[in-house]
């Protein structure tokens, strides 16, 4: 199986925010919560400008599955974090964990799926956070993985919409050895940039990760 | 969120006026300066830096006079202003890393993204959370909690209950009044709800899931965060009033150091030391239990439990590692005041539940206590 990832270009990316608009369109996210956003590091300085988009990465070794009370997080066989919104008991120790601020949680002014608010006593309700548009324990394409987790694009074949309507090609997802061909052809022609942004964090050192670029078929560890 | 959009930009660009005053061009300053600049060059509060020859910066900077090398920094014997400027590192065209190393740090960039920490691109520090909280935490909390009740355990099997010498007289003396009584089963009765649902949220993983399932687990979990959550701040009140009401008897007394230094035979009844109301060790769980400790799980628990206040997360890491921390020695330290308050010593639990005590009982354990109440 293809072990999937995503990959920013920060040479690429414009920070138009379509891959932010994308996902909260599709999933039907509720307000206040970010699944992905677009961070601008040094805004409005000619040259030294660049964007990013960031979501969860599905980590290799996933900080939030490692201490998460009540072992709630799935990794699937791509390699794709997901949790069950059942078992969330919404104790915030996933977003204490993670490194890159992807657990969201409905609080003030938000509800629950069914209805119910969540923001007396600052009390979190069920985390949400990116899925890589692979849903959740339900069935796939069900009413009640939608309305939990939003749409299931990689059981009908599709990769996750932001990376696929992002105009410039900036953010990628999918299959992480073809990610680090289509990355080190770029890099390969306009000679500068090769480190992968958030590839170190996410999917362990350079030498570790599944062999950026190599043919071979290499089978990602789902511990 | 539109007015702190602006104040980030107006901030960003006052940030960038500032960075591209004090090096060439200022093309990586800004928000990386925040980060990079400072904690990979911490600048010498007076010094003149625009004089320093080229190439000399380790002259100073060699981890004795001034800021070296970080033990983390990569190999290299290049002088230091081939990546580095007093303010910042040095623009080098066709090379990000600089940039994303500084992203590493933690600074807060520029985003359209509403929230906390939205505009912050890696947080780190949740790594070491994590190995904390999974590693010596849960291990040591775990190893406390099993071999301080063997301890116990073993103690009690040892020397058996603390038993009075005289006869009991049949004339009760009280001891404790309604609102003490009060006032103590409601800090009881929280700091047990609270043990248990803690140590629920924290061993619960690895010892019940594997026994009853993800789901029983959940619904027992999600039980567990919700009363460990209301019954905290309860508790938090039960012990301000406790320290309010209790402190008076506790005030250290010379008595106290001579108890304190013949406790092994006092505690196995071997030796009678007067004390007043409370004794040494009681006094010791009321100031390093009840009001040190009360404090430290208050005040770290609070912050964990009402996240309204924008606090960061490395805020919430650290409460949370001292809330683990505290809770845990807590836990341990109370077994040992639960086992002296019940089954360790005849009579004491029947003095906090009917507020009485017989004048024999009176006697052999709080002499002086038992004089100033008779005189």
């Amino acid at each position: 199986m293809a072990r999937m990832k995503f990959l920013c270009d920060a040479e690429r990316c414009i920070e138009c925010n379509a891959c932010v608009t994308a996902c909260k369109n599709e999933h039907e996210v509720p307000w206040g919560i970010n699944r992905r956003r677009v961070v601008t590091i040094n805004d409005g300085q000619v040259g030294a400008e660049k964007s990013m988009s960031v979501a969860c990465m599905h980590c290799s070794d996933a900080p939030c599955m490692a201490v998460c009370p009540v072992d709630c997080f799935y990794k699937t066989e791509d390699g794709v974090v997901l949790h069950d919104k059942d078992l969330c008991i919404g104790c915030g120790y996933c977003f204490y964990a993670c490194p890159f601020g992807a657990p969201q949680f409905p609080a003030s002014n938000a509800s629950t799926p069914d209805g119910r608010a969540t923001d007396w006593f600052g009390a979190r309700g069920k985390m949400d956070k990116c899925t890589f548009c692979a849903g959740g324990p339900e069935e796939n394409g069900s009413e009640a993985e939608f309305s939990k987790y939003g749409r299931n694009r990689l059981s009908e074949g599709k990769l996750p919409l932001c990376a696929e309507m992002c105009s410039t090609k900036a953010l990628l997802g999918g299959d992480g050895d073809i990610l680090a061909d289509i990355y080190r052809e770029r890099v390969t022609v306009r000679g500068k940039g090769s480190e992968v942004w958030g590839w170190g964090t996410a999917y362990g050192k350079p030498e570790q990760q599944s062999d950026a670029g190599s043919a071979g078929k290499q089978t990602e560890r789902s511990s | 969120m539109v007015s702190r959009a602006l104040f980030l930009s107006v901030w960003l660009a006052l940030c960038s006026v500032a960075g591209g005053a004090s090096i060439n061009g200022g093309a990586f300053a800004a928000a990386a300066d925040d980060s990079a600049g400072t904690q990979a060059l911490g600048q010498a509060a007076g010094f003149s830096h625009p004089e320093v020859a080229p190439g000399t910066c380790s002259t100073c900077h060699d981890g004795m006079t001034a800021t070296g090398m970080s033990a983390n920094h990569p190999a290299t014997t290049a002088s230091c202003d081939t990546c580095h400027s007093t303010a910042s590192w040095i623009e080098q065209p066709l090379n990000n890393a600089p940039v994303w190393r500084a992203v590493r740090y933690g600074a807060e960039h520029s985003t359209q993204a509403s929230g906390r920490e939205a505009g912050v691109l890696i947080q780190s520090a949740g790594e070491t959370w994590r190995q904390i909280r999974n590693g010596p935490i849960t291990l040591y909390g775990g190893l406390v909690l099993i071999l301080v009740p063997i301890a116990i355990g073993l103690f009690y099997q040892w020397k058996g209950p603390l038993q009075l010498h005289g006869q009991p007289t049949g004339r009760l003396v009280q001891r404790f009044s309604y609102w003490e009584r009060l006032i103590h089963w409601s800090v009881a009765i929280t700091f047990v709800v609270l043990a248990v649902t803690g140590i629920l949220l924290l061993f619960g993983r690895s010892l019940l899931i594997p026994l009853i399932g993800h789901a029983a687990f959940a619904w027992f979990a999600q039980v567990a965060k919700n009363l460990h959550n209301l019954v905290g701040p309860l508790f938090i009140v039960s012990v301000a009033c406790m320290f309010v009401m209790f402190v008076r008897d506790n005030v250290w007394h010379g008595i106290d150091w001579q108890w304190l230094k013949k406790a092994p035979q006092v505690l196995s009844g071997k030796a009678h030391v007067p004390s007043g109301k409370y004794n040494a060790a009681e006094k010791g769980w009321f100031w390093g239990g009840v009001a040190f400790l009360g404090l430290v799980v208050g005040i770290s628990g609070l912050i964990l439990d009402f996240p309204n206040f924008d606090q960061t997360r490395a805020t919430m890491q650290i409460a949370n590692i001292v809330h683990g921390v505290g809770a845990l020695i807590f836990i341990a330290a109370s077994l040992g005041h639960i086992y002296m308050g019940t089954i360790g010593t005849e009579g004491a639990y029947q003095a906090m539940r009917t507020g009485y005590v017989d004048e024999t009982w009176a006697k052999e354990h709080h002499e002086i206590w038992f004089d100033e109440v008779k005189s």
